[in-house]
């Protein structure tokens, strides 16, 4: 089934799609979070302006109203410390009393890295000395030691990428060989609603994830089966059934036209009486056909009817069937008119000849039965790989609603709705079923000699 | 046509139907033929036989104490003759296994009369032409025995071809029988190809057997079905 592969690789898709997405989101998210937290860079910043802002106004050191301000604000407090004295030469108001005012060199690389007293502390360098800022406690959290090995940072872009990579191949694997396993278990499901749409009978292990799915099938699988069951032993019961009631007849009707064709051949009766065994002969031989066509429609039908395929002549064929009907036809009121190119002697196709034989039978007797006199041309026609088998007649012809249902409605035999409508001949069903078992097809209309026109396509052979 | 040596032939009617039988019986009289016997049984047709010696037998195929299958075989036994069966079963497995067992028709029921009686006839002629080894046409006279025909005193052989394909047509004689029946005459089965060939030995028949080739009256041609063979009739043509 070629829709679960393609399923996986959708899934697949999804989720690669849904990884790459999720970086993605990620890296904006950290970059938006990043970008807030950009003023929380200031401190060095202020540390340095401070260092500006300080001015020597010849008494002492001043600083300018607007940083004072902005110290203020932050609630930071700041001193200078002399570079030669490590002496706190200049101080805030705010000054936290905790705070030494005399440092050493150690304390100075320690208040640059860290806090004094538990204050975030950042520092600027001024001429004079070193301005050191100091925040609240908790405002900031100062990264004691930060050095990491030259080759780290040299290689992280590699780095990372190769992290990522082999994040990405691993969710892909977990994902490949988690659907891998599904797939192992939704296979023999779809196998088997496959082979269920295909009529045959299903068997599916019932375990794993799917069990009651299969179980479900297993159990339409049976239910199917039982109902073909029935449906066959119904279509065989009905097949026999006609089969047996044309078989009762046909020896009592037998006697009817037996006596009947005597009766209208015996000179001894009046001529009324003679008449009247015609029309009994010609009703038995409608009877004759009807049981005839019933019993191989209804075998055509439910598919009883062995088909027995084997490379013919078409040609030859439907020339029999037309030399058949010149023979019998005594009196030359149906004259069968052969209208095939002398240049086409064989058209081969692979055919059941006694079907090809009963089919175009059919059909001449289809126009002898609906013209009480008419002529009757049948020809085959070869080509781009087809025979044709036409028979049309100069008869009455057919009226565009007969032709209408002729092509539309089904026969009563093989319709399920009502039967009033449908009461076209058993003959041309069976020309249908004849066709439609050998791939052929059947057109009927308007004959070009103003009759009744039956065209039979079937594939040819080529030789 | 000349064959009244047929309807002295002895047939065998078997049919559990007594009134079918009376009505094939009626029927065949009608025709012309005398030497008629009927049986309900197999056992009955069984013991007809031995003292009949029918030359051709109608069986049905179901008979109240066996099948007219068996009763093919069991009658074939003591003499080969003809067998057609005359029945309702009217299934291809039927017909095949008729056919198989060695019959020589096969018909099923309800039957016109008429087509009844050109099977047997046909069948007869098939079996039983050796005895009437002169056919008279319109200006010669097939002696197939000899494989010859007589023109104006002059007798001239047939080869093994035109006397197979004149066979067919004398089998079917008045009757049209299609190029592709002859050509299975006179070739076998699956005779794709040999129309041409037909056609040139149809001359050369019609040079044998007519006076006029060139306008033929017992060979006719019919055009692009095939050929009929007319027998001489006497009083008329």
């Amino acid at each position: 089934m070629k829709s679960v592969p393609k399923l996986i690789r959708r899934f697949i898709g999804i989720m690669l799609l849904s990884a790459v997405l999720i970086i993605g989101l990620n890296l904006i998210l950290l970059a938006v979070y990043s970008l807030n937290q950009m003023p929380n860079r200031h401190p060095w910043q202020t540390a340095g302006e401070v260092a500006d802002h300080l001015h020597w106004d010849g008494h002492e050191y001043v600083l300018s109203s607007e940083t004072a301000l902005e110290l203020k604000t932050s609630g930071a407090w700041a001193v200078l410390i002399d570079n030669k004295t490590m002496q706190v030469i200049w101080q805030t108001d705010d000054l936290p009393q905790t705070v030494p005012v005399s440092y050493c060199a150690s304390d100075i690389a320690g208040i640059t890295r860290g806090y004094i007293d538990g204050y975030p502390t950042f520092t600027g360098e001024s001429e004079k000395g070193l301005v050191v800022l100091g925040y609240p406690k908790d405002s900031f959290w100062k990264h004691m030691w930060p050095s990491w090995d030259y080759r780290l940072i040299a290689s992280l872009p590699r780095t990372i990428l190769t992290v990522l990579a082999m994040n990405t191949v691993l969710v892909f694997m977990i994902y490949f060989f988690a659907n891998t396993r599904l797939f192992g278990s939704v296979k023999p499901i779809i196998n088997g609603i496959q082979a269920l749409s295909a009529g045959e009978a299903v068997h599916i292990k019932e375990k794993g994830l799917l069990s009651e799915l299969a179980a479900n099938i297993n159990r339409t699988s049976e239910i199917l089966q039982s109902k073909d069951k029935m449906l066959e032993k119904k279509e065989t019961a009905r097949a026999n059934w006609i089969a047996g009631v044309s078989h009762d007849i046909r020896t009592p009707l037998s006697m009817v036209m037996g006596y009947a064709c005597q009766l209208e051949s015996d000179r001894r009766l009046p001529k009324d009486s003679c008449q009247k065994a015609s029309v009994i002969v010609k009703q038995s031989e409608r009877m004759r056909n009807l049981i005839s066509d019933l019993n191989l429609a209804s075998r055509l039908e439910y598919n009883m009817q062995p088909l027995h395929p084997e490379k013919q002549n078409v040609v030859a064929i439907v020339r029999q069937v037309a030399v058949d009907f010149i023979n019998m036809d005594i009196e030359g009121s149906h004259p069968v008119v052969w209208e095939t190119d002398e240049a086409l002697t064989v058209c081969t196709a692979n055919v059941d000849r006694d079907l090809i034989r009963r089919a175009v039978s059919n059909l001449i007797q289809n126009c002898i039965s609906h013209n009480n006199a008419c002529r009757i041309h049948v020809g085959v026609t070869a080509e781009n790989g087809t025979c044709t088998i036409t028979v049309a007649d100069d008869g009455k012809g057919v009226s565009d609603e007969q032709l209408e249902k002729l092509n539309s409605s089904p026969h009563y035999m093989v319709c399920d709705e009502n039967t009033a409508q449908q009461r076209h001949g058993l003959g041309l069903l069976i020309v249908r079923q004849i066709t439609a078992a050998h791939n052929g097809n059947v057109s009927m209309g308007r004959s070009r000699y103003g009759g009744f026109e039956a065209a039979l396509t079937l594939p040819a052979d080529n030789i | 046509m000349d064959f009244e040596y047929l309807k002295q032939k002895r047939i065998l009617l078997v049919d559990d139907e007594r009134e079918l039988l009376d009505m094939v019986s009626s029927i065949l009289k009608e025709d012309g033929f005398s030497n008629i016997k009927t049986a309900e049984t197999v056992r009955e047709a069984a013991a007809v036989s031995e003292t009949f010696h029918p030359e051709l037998a109608i069986l049905d195929v179901m008979l109240p104490d066996g099948s007219g299958f068996e009763l093919m075989e069991r009658l074939k036994r003591s003499a080969d003759y003809p067998v057609l069966f005359l029945t309702a079963r009217g299934e291809d497995d039927d017909k095949f296994r008729g056919f198989g067992l060695g019959a020589d028709d096969y018909m099923v029921k309800p039957f016109l009369p008429k087509e009844l009686l050109f099977r047997v006839n046909a069948i007869l002629r098939r079996c039983y032409k050796g005895e009437n080894p002169l056919v008279i046409l319109e200006n010669s006279v097939i002696d197939f025995d000899r494989a010859e025909v007589i023109k104006n005193g002059e007798h001239i052989p047939l080869t093994a071809k035109e006397h197979d394909i004149l066979a067919a047509l004398y089998r079917n004689a008045g009757r049209i029988i299609t190029i592709d029946a002859l050509c299975s005459a006179a070739w076998g089965d699956n005779p794709f190809g040999y129309e041409n060939s037909l056609m040139a030995h149809i001359r050369r028949i019609r040079e044998k057997i007519e006076e006029i080739p060139s306008r033929p009256v017992s060979l006719i041609t019919v055009k692009g079905l095939g050929y009929k063979l007319l027998l001489h009739t006497p009083g008329g043509k």
